[in-house]
């Protein structure tokens, strides 16, 4: 690459110092604790729109999931697919104006908030509360890895100093200005987010000669699929594995349906919902939010898979040698090749607002669940500014060190094991709540339990991918998984979720005409 | 093969994501004004 260093460094300062100017116009708004938590409750829609799809979609997407693309092929376009139809449309329509109606009435102001609220449970809200603080740090990091793997070539700074540069500039904005300051960001990084990938789809195919030609280019590239991973099922690049082949079920299960369906249940999700006004600022911002999808996570697809017939035309290599075997680092590596200087400047700022969109979503959702949750739980404290300041750097803090921790290619994978984790824990228990007439506290307790348990024993014990580098099955029972293929294989959502979703139906169904109807608080 | 995918499965999901980003669009401007509701669960 051969940014003029100073360019890079002025135009990545201003764009810091305009964010930090947005920041503080959130902070001036924010005057009360419902501001800091759920934004006020007013919304403009383009707002929640930005923030929902700028928060969705982080460096996960495009430097974890893009290098998966570039590995397996555009067969993740199908995630696109669950991404708008499922985390967009389904989302907004269905959950999203139930929960904007209800977070409304009850006043609440989180997550494991609601929770406690509909089904009148303080427990649940420990519980939803400490899942959160427990596994959200995991999805933080790997956020935090995302920016710090192309921050630290193109800025030529250390590893360890841009992990720490971009946790703590992110934070500055959150600890301070709340969801307000969030939201206004998010905005604004949203845009960019815009513009960056638009940008990228066009000079990729430019790059491969064209959209037919470069498609064709990797077609033709099949034979080339290394051994290893053509014995477990792949076929190309521009072909689906096949059918129930290893390659198929991480494809399908892990990326596709765990982090498709995942989303659903995300609490720094939800919250978005309760900042709107009125439904209608949701239908407003369903029609900006699935376009905003499409050009994050299906540009990110496609240019992944791409990638290979770069590489190979210009060093005769795959995306995944020349990245030197880490997925993480092709992305960023085809950018500083294959883009125009001025364009590694522009995807550098676009995955800097990605990044630090997700992070600031991130750590308010942890700061206010450690807070308000947790630790302060039916105190007076739980509603107090400064302590939601506390906890938003605790949770910082412990996020950066989990993220110097984790191994390589990781990102992919940590946030689908996030997703995953908070469709199987929280997903029946939120959808139920929302729509039924009597929700059965007993019932959204035992789901979320036996989601959550099952999601970790399926993870630890039998799920190769993740029960092998944790090493606990191999400590305790001597191998790395308890079952054969292709159980071995299979993503633990396919298995947790259901669990929990057959708990919660039947205890609701069994329990619901035991449990006198709640009396609906007053607006 | 079209535009040089030669799998179904593939142009299918592309298809897919083009049709559902334009839905989108679509139940944005029908419901740009939609009434409130006034019920809950």
């Amino acid at each position: 690459m051969a940014v003029n260093p100073f360019t890079m460094t002025v135009l990545v300062l201003i764009y810091l110092a305009a964010t930090l100017v947005i920041g503080y116009l959130g902070y001036k708004k924010t005057k009360s604790s419902e501001d800091y938590l759920v934004a006020g409750r007013c919304s403009h829609p383009v707002l929640i729109a930005l923030s929902y799809g700028a928060t969705f979609i982080s460096t996960s997407a495009i430097i974890g999931f893009g290098g998966q693309a570039a590995n397996l092929g555009m067969g993740l376009i199908w995630l696109t697919v669950l991404n708008i139809g499922i985390g967009i449309l389904l989302a907004f329509i269905m959950f999203g104006k139930k929960t904007r109606e209800i977070g409304h009435r009850l006043s609440a102001v989180t997550f494991p908030d609601l929770m406690c609220k509909i089904y009148k449970s303080p427990m649940l809200q420990y519980i939803s509360g400490f899942i959160i603080v427990i596994s959200m740090p995991l999805y933080t990091a790997a956020i935090l890895i995302g920016g710090a793997r192309f921050i630290q070539p193109t800025l030529n700074i250390s590893y360890e100093g841009s992990l720490i540069l971009f946790a703590v500039i992110t934070a500055i904005y959150v600890v301070f200005g709340g969801l307000i300051a969030v939201m206004y960001t998010d905005a604004f990084q949203g845009t960019i987010m815009f513009i960056g990938m638009t940008v990228l789809l066009v000079l990729s195919y430019i790059a491969v000669g064209g959209i037919t030609a470069g498609n064709t280019a990797l077609t033709n590239m099949a034979n080339l699929v290394p051994k290893a991973l053509a014995d477990q099922g792949m076929t190309g690049w521009t072909t689906m594995p096949s059918l129930g082949s290893p390659i198929w079920f991480t494809l399908v299960t892990t990326i596709v349906l765990g982090v498709g369906i995942g989303v659903l249940a995300q609490p720094q999700l939800v919250v978005r919902f309760m900042t709107a006004k009125d439904n209608k600022s949701l239908n407003r911002a369903i029609l900006i939010g699935g376009p905003f999808i499409l050009m994050m996570t299906g540009v990110a697809f496609t240019v992944g898979a791409l990638t290979n017939v770069y590489f190979f035309q210009t060093s005769g290599q795959l995306a995944i040698t020349a990245a030197g075997g880490n997925v993480d680092a092709i992305m960023p590596l085809f950018i500083n090749q294959a883009m125009p200087d001025i364009f590694v400047v522009v995807f550098l700022l676009t995955l800097l607002a990605a990044a630090m969109s997700t992070l600031s979503a991130l750590y308010h959702a942890m700061g206010t669940a450690l807070v308000c949750d947790l630790w302060g739980r039916g105190r007076e404290c739980a509603l107090s500014l400064r302590h939601h300041q506390y906890g938003i750097i605790v949770m910082m803090v412990l996020s950066t060190l989990l993220a110097y921790l984790l191994p390589i290619s990781i990102i992919a994978r940590a946030t689908a094991m996030f997703m995953g984790l908070c469709a199987a824990a929280f997903l029946p228990a939120f959808a139920v709540g929302v729509y039924a007439k009597v929700p059965v506290t007993k019932a959204a307790l035992y789901s979320m339990i036996s989601g959550a348990v099952i999601w970790f024993a399926w993870t630890a014990f039998i799920h190769v991918a993740e029960s092998k580098p944790l090493g606990l099955c191999q400590a305790i029972f001597g191998k790395a998984s308890l079952l054969p293929l292709p159980w071995s294989v299979v993503d633990p959502i396919v298995i947790a979720l259901p669990i929990s979703m057959i708990v919660m139906v039947v205890m609701q169904l069994q329990y619901s005409k035991k449990q006198p109807a709640a009396p609906a608080p007053a607006a | 093969m079209l535009l040089g995918i030669p799998d179904p499965q593939i142009l299918i999901g592309y298809g897919l994501a083009v049709g559902l980003a334009l839905a989108c669009i679509v139940y944005g401007y029908l419901y740009w004004n939609e009434e409130e509701k006034t019920n809950g669960s």
